[in-house]
């Protein structure tokens, strides 16, 4: 115990004597500058290149730093979209629609609105409302589709008739459709965090 | 001196004059008034949501495949962790209306008034940080309404001009609701905004020390009156009795109004009814009652209003030569915040 206890005191005054001597050595160079302008402007000098030099390195590598942080926290992906199958053209009439699950389960009505056999005689609408992202749901007896969020509701081609949308001509967002060998495709959503059941 | 003593002042070298500089601030006489400790209301809930949060995050899973079930947990199995997430629930209730009222109160008593600017300002910065946590910390139970809550929230982001793309992918991850969603709510409820909170919290302090608080006589008073009293130990006392009060009526609101669970969050189908939490009832239904790109921009000229308060007050008093003009400015905007929210409260839609 009481060796210990000398050991740390020795430690400590060969500490001091090792900081007495930097502030001797410092004091020293000091005290030359004080008496001599010219070395005290060149030290000042020294200390703005080499303090600007080691300022600018310290900005740089954390500048980096940050813009490697707001890379690393910016999405690296905005989720995966692929081109599903919905249908033969024969198998939906003009007027009729049929409703596409996507893989990521999310709803899609998908309408034939003319007798061309192209991807524009078809309407595919999002479920998602353009205001603020809700789900929008069909009122068969409104015949509408109503958004239960901010009260926005759109006709059966995702027109707005009410609400924010309405005030702001936001309609319902349109799936892209292709048709390819009389076969028609949806580019949707594949995954999502919806629990599968 | 005791040899306890001595030996604690060697190592830390304070002396009793010293730490009664430290601890005995004149505080104003109209301190005496509990409504006017509401400063330190906020803080002590803090620490009680600290204490619990921290107890919380040992079982608390923040990602989407686990964390409605482990808030379930946490509710439902885990000893007194109803009570412990009810208290939080709670305290978090409690602290933003604090923060409110003492908002309120500063503003109506022209405490933000030169040399004062700065301090509003760093309260202003709390009260974002408060709405943020509380915003963040209903998401993280991952139901129906704080899903589809934080859905609209960061959508609402969107449509801020500029930036407000790169602000919603940033707090979703992604450009909708996904699985990385989740932790960074946690990470910003967890550890960003508190720690911004404690080193605000720390400024402003440090502030009101240098400043002094703001003296507010009233007309009932005589001049003759004591102008002053110690903080030590007459207004700890004080605290120490609005500490024991919250405490009760914290621990009696989690026991009669404990914290339930809606059902788990389905990103398929937004519910029927949905309502954010109250405090942000008002800018729902300004939502509803405007066009989103006029809400947002209203909005964000609202808070930066607020932000520049002390000087906008200062400029209209000198343009109109009325010192009061800012009282009437608060009452009417108080009137518009209660009456939105209640409007807000009343109606399904």
């Amino acid at each position: 115990m009481r060796k210990s206890l000398l050991d740390r005191e020795l430690r400590s005054r060969t500490g001091v004597k090792i900081v007495s001597e930097i502030l001797k050595r410092t004091r020293g160079h000091a005290g030359q500058s004080t008496m001599n302008n010219h070395a005290d402007s060149a030290s000042r000098r020294a200390f703005l290149l080499t303090g600007s030099c080691m300022g600018g390195g310290l900005i740089a590598g954390y500048g980096t730093l940050g813009i490697m942080a707001g890379q690393f926290l910016y999405p690296a992906d905005d989720g995966d979209f692929g081109w599903q199958f919905v249908a033969s053209l024969h198998e939906i009439a003009v007027g009729e629609s049929r409703e596409y699950v996507a893989p990521s389960g999310a709803r899609v009505v998908v309408a034939r609105q003319t007798e061309q056999e192209t991807a524009d005689a078809f309407i595919a609408l999002s479920s998602v409302c353009p205001h603020l992202g809700c789900r929008v749901h069909w009122e068969p007896h409104n015949s509408r589709f109503f958004c239960p969020c901010h009260n926005g509701a759109f006709d059966r081609q995702g027109q707005p008739t009410e609400g924010p949308p309405a005030a702001a001509g936001q309609q319902l967002v349109r799936f892209p459709l292709k048709v390819e060998d009389g076969l028609l495709f949806i580019e949707a959503p594949l995954s999502s965090i919806a629990r599968e059941s | 001196m005791t040899r306890v003593g001595q030996w604690l002042h060697e190592r830390i070298p304070v002396s009793g004059q010293q730490l009664r500089e430290l601890t005995n601030e004149p505080v104003p006489n109209h301190l005496h008034r509990w409504w006017f400790c509401l400063g330190g209301t906020p803080a002590y809930l803090f620490v009680v949501q600290i204490i619990t949060g921290i107890l919380l995050a040992f079982y608390y899973k923040g990602a989407s495949e686990s964390a409605y079930e482990s808030v379930h947990y946490i509710t439902h199995e885990a000893t007194y962790g109803w009570f412990l997430r009810s208290l939080h629930k709670w305290g978090a209730t409690f602290m933003i209306a604090a923060v409110i009222l003492h908002q309120i109160r500063v503003y109506f008593t022209g405490a933000y008034r030169r040399p004062r600017e700065l301090n509003w300002i760093i309260g202003m910065c709390l009260l974002m940080c408060t709405l943020l946590v509380g915003f963040t910390g209903y998401s993280l139970v991952f139901e129906q309404l704080s899903y589809w809550g934080a859905t609209v929230a960061a959508n609402i982001c969107d449509a801020v001009p500029l930036v407000g793309t790169l602000c919603k992918q940033m707090l979703l991850g992604g450009a909708a609701y996904n699985e990385q969603t989740l932790p960074r709510f946690y990470i910003l409820h967890a550890a960003v905004l508190p720690t911004t909170m404690i080193l605000l919290i720390a400024v402003h302090i440090a502030l009101i020390r240098l400043h002094g608080v703001t003296e507010f006589r009233s007309e009932s008073e005589h001049d003759d009156a004591p102008r002053h009293f110690n903080f030590f130990p007459d207004h700890m006392l004080t605290e120490l009795m609005i500490g024991l009060v919250l405490m009760i009526l914290l621990s009696a609101v989690s026991t009669i109004f404990p914290a339930t669970m809606g059902p788990r969050a389905d990103p398929l189908s937004t519910p029927e009814v949905i309502k954010p939490e109250w405090w942000f009832y008002v800018s729902f239904r300004w939502l509803k009652l405007f066009s989103l790109s006029f809400a947002v921009l209203s909005t964000g000229f609202i808070v930066a209003a607020m932000f520049l308060w002390p000087w906008i007050d200062a400029a209209l008093r000198k343009l109109t030569g009325y010192e009061e003009v800012s009282v009437w400015i608060g009452i009417v905007a108080t009137f518009l915040l209660v009456g939105l929210t209640v409007w807000e409260a009343a109606v399904t839609h």
